[in-house]
C-alpha cells in the first residue's frame, strides 16, 4: 500500500480571501482524495427571511448574502414574488435591472481573472485588472448611489431612474473598459504565463460537466450549453444581444476565455440597453400578499442561482430556499481536483471563482 | 413548475426512471417545514436549454424517518443532501452532518421554521 499524506488548503489561504477548506489526500504531489468544509461563515439568512422580515423587506436581506452579486440575489427573489403576485413590471425597469446585472457580471468576472493572474505570479496584470474594475464600480455607484450594496431593485421595479447625463458617463466608461478588455484578451491568449501554463490544468470534460451538474462559466468552458439567461422570459435578454459563450477545453485557460468573452458580450448588452432604453415608469404598484410556491432561476456571474419561495397569503413567508452557484458546484470542484497536482490546486481553485459568502448564506 | 408526488419507498426508482443526465439538470434538494412533525422533501430539476421548464419530485414525511440517498444516481446531490441534514436535523442515507453547522451552532435551524 502506498503511503499518502494529507495537505489542507484553507480555511485561510493566500489564493482566496474567503474561508473554505479542502483537505487533500496526496500520493506524492498527486491529489487522490478531496474533502471539503464550507460552513465557516454560515449566517442563517434563510431562517431570517421567514422569521424576522416581512416579504417586502426580504429582497434587501438576501442582497446581503453576497457582496459581489448582491443585485442578482435581490433580483431573483424579487422576480419570485412578482411571479407569485402576477405582477407585470414596466419595460424600463426590466432594462435597468439587466443593465445593473450585467455590470455586476463584468466586475465579478474581472475579479476572478485578476485572481487567476495573481496565482500565475502575474501580479502586474492582477493590479491592472483590479484598477480597471474600479471603473465599473464607479458606474454602479453613479447609477445606484452605492458601490456594493445597491438596494436598487424592489418589488414592482427599480428604486432609481437613470438621467441622460449618467447615460453619457456610463457609455464613456464602458468604452474605456472595452478597450482594456482587448488588452486582457491578448495577455490571456498570448502570454505563456497565462495561456500555456493553464492549458490542460484543472480539466472538466463535457461528460463530467453533465454528470456533476456543472453550471456557469465552469460548465460552459467544458462545452455544456447552460446559461439561465437563455432559459427565462421575465427579462428580455433576446432583445439586447445576449449570446451564450462556450469553449471546449474544460481547463483553466478555457474558463478564462469564457469569462473574457462574457465580459465583451455584457459590455455590448449594456450599450444596447442604454441605446434602446424605453421611456416610462420604473415602478408599478404591487398589491396582495404572496400565496403559493414558485421557483425562479437566474444566471449569476458564477452560474445558476435559484430561489424557491413559498407563501401562505401572510406578510411573513413560509420558506425561502436559496440555491447558490458555488455551493452546487462543490462536487464538480472536488472531481476536478482529483488527479491534479497539489501545486496547481490554488490556481484551479481561483479559476472556479468560488463565492463562500453565497455558499455559507 | 410541475410537481410530482412520490413516497420515501419509491423516490429512488421514480428519479432513476425520470433522470436522463443529458436532458435534465439537477438543481438542488430542498425541505419545507409543514408542521412540528412533518416536512416536505423536494428534488428539483430543470430541462437543459428549455424555457423555464422545471420539475419538482416531492414527498411528505416525518422528521424521524430515514430519507434514501440519490447520490449513486446523481453524484452532485450529495452536497444538498448534507445541507438538508444540517438544516432540518434529519437522516439521509450516507450523508454526514456537520457540513454547514458546527457542534456549537444552533442545530436544525429550519425545522418548523416559517410556520
Amino acid at each position: 500500500m502506498k503511503k499518502t499524506i494529507h495537505i489542507p488548503l484553507g480555511s485561510q489561504h493566500i489564493s482566496l480571501l474567503e474561508p473554505v477548506k479542502f483537505k487533500f489526500e496526496c500520493e506524492n504531489e498527486k491529489i487522490i482524495g478531496v474533502d471539503s468544509d464550507v460552513g465557516f461563515v454560515h449566517r442563517g439568512v434563510e431562517r431570517a427571511c421567514t422569521t424576522k422580515f416581512k416579504f417586502d423587506g426580504v429582497g434587501y436581506v438576501v442582497a446581503r448574502v453576497c457582496g459581489l452579486c448582491a443585485i442578482t440575489h435581490s433580483m431573483t427573489y424579487t422576480a419570485s414574488i412578482e411571479k407569485m403576485l402576477q405582477t407585470q413590471i414596466p419595460l424600463k425597469a426590466k432594462y435597468l435591472r439587466m443593465l445593473l446585472l450585467e455590470l455586476d457580471r463584468i466586475h465579478s468576472h474581472m475579479l476572478c481573472l485578476s485572481h487567476v493572474s495573481e496565482n500565475a505570479g502575474f501580479e502586474a496584470i492582477f493590479m491592472r485588472i483590479m484598477g480597471d474594475r474600479e471603473l465599473i464600480m464607479e458606474i454602479q455607484e453613479l447609477i445606484t448611489g452605492n458601490r456594493v450594496q445597491f438596494d436598487f431593485i424592489s418589488i414592482g421595479g427599480v428604486n432609481r431612474d437613470i438621467s441622460s447625463e449618467h447615460i453619457k458617463k456610463v457609455k464613456e466608461a464602458l468604452k474605456v473598459v472595452r478597450s482594456k478588455v482587448d488588452g486582457y484578451i491578448d495577455e490571456f491568449t498570448n502570454n505563456w504565463s497565462l495561456s500555456l501554463k493553464y492549458k490542460n490544468i484543472g480539466v472538466l470534460s463535457l461528460d463530467d460537466a453533465y454528470r456533476f451538474n456543472a453550471i456557469g462559466p465552469l460548465a460552459r468552458a467544458s462545452g455544456l450549453k447552460i446559461d439561465v439567461r437563455n432559459e427565462i422570459d421575465y427579462l428580455p435578454y433576446s432583445e439586447i444581444g445576449f449570446e451564450m459563450q462556450t469553449s471546449t477545453g474544460g481547463d483553466i485557460h478555457a474558463r478564462n476565455v469564457v469569462r473574457l468573452n462574457e465580459i465583451v458580450n455584457s459590455i455590448q448588452m449594456c450599450e444596447n440597453i442604454l441605446d434602446a432604453l424605453p421611456e416610462g415608469e420604473i415602478q408599478t404598484k404591487v398589491k396582495g400578499k404572496p400565496d403559493g410556491e414558485v421557483l425562479v432561476r437566474y444566471e449569476a456571474p458564477r452560474g445558476e442561482l435559484a430561489y424557491y419561495v413559498k407563501g401562505g397569503g401572510k406578510p411573513m413567508l413560509d420558506r425561502v430556499r436559496i440555491k447558490t452557484p458555488t455551493f452546487a458546484s462543490i462536487p464538480s470542484f472536488s472531481h476536478i481536483f482529483m488527479g491534479s497536482q497539489y501545486a496547481d490546486a490554488p490556481a484551479i481553485l481561483a479559476s472556479f471563482d468560488p463565492c463562500l459568502s453565497c455558499t455559507a448564506k | 413548475m410541475k410537481k410530482v408526488e412520490s413516497t420515501l419507498e419509491n423516490i429512488r426508482d421514480d428519479i432513476k426512471k425520470f433522470y436522463d443526465y443529458k436532458v435534465w439538470h439537477f438543481i438542488t434538494m430542498n425541505g419545507v417545514a409543514l408542521d412540528g412533525e412533518r416536512f416536505e422533501v423536494q428534488w428539483i430539476f430543470s430541462r437543459y436549454e428549455a424555457m423555464d421548464e422545471s420539475v419538482i419530485y416531492y414527498t411528505v414525511t416525518e422528521y424521524d424517518k430515514i430519507i434514501p440517498s440519490i447520490e449513486d444516481i446523481i453524484p452532485s446531490s450529495i452536497i444538498s443532501q448534507r445541507e438538508v441534514v444540517d438544516m432540518f436535523g434529519v437522516k439521509i442515507d450516507g450523508s454526514e452532518a456537520g457540513l454547514y453547522l458546527d457542534a456549537d451552532s444552533l442545530q436544525m435551524p429550519l425545522r418548523g421554521c416559517g410556520l
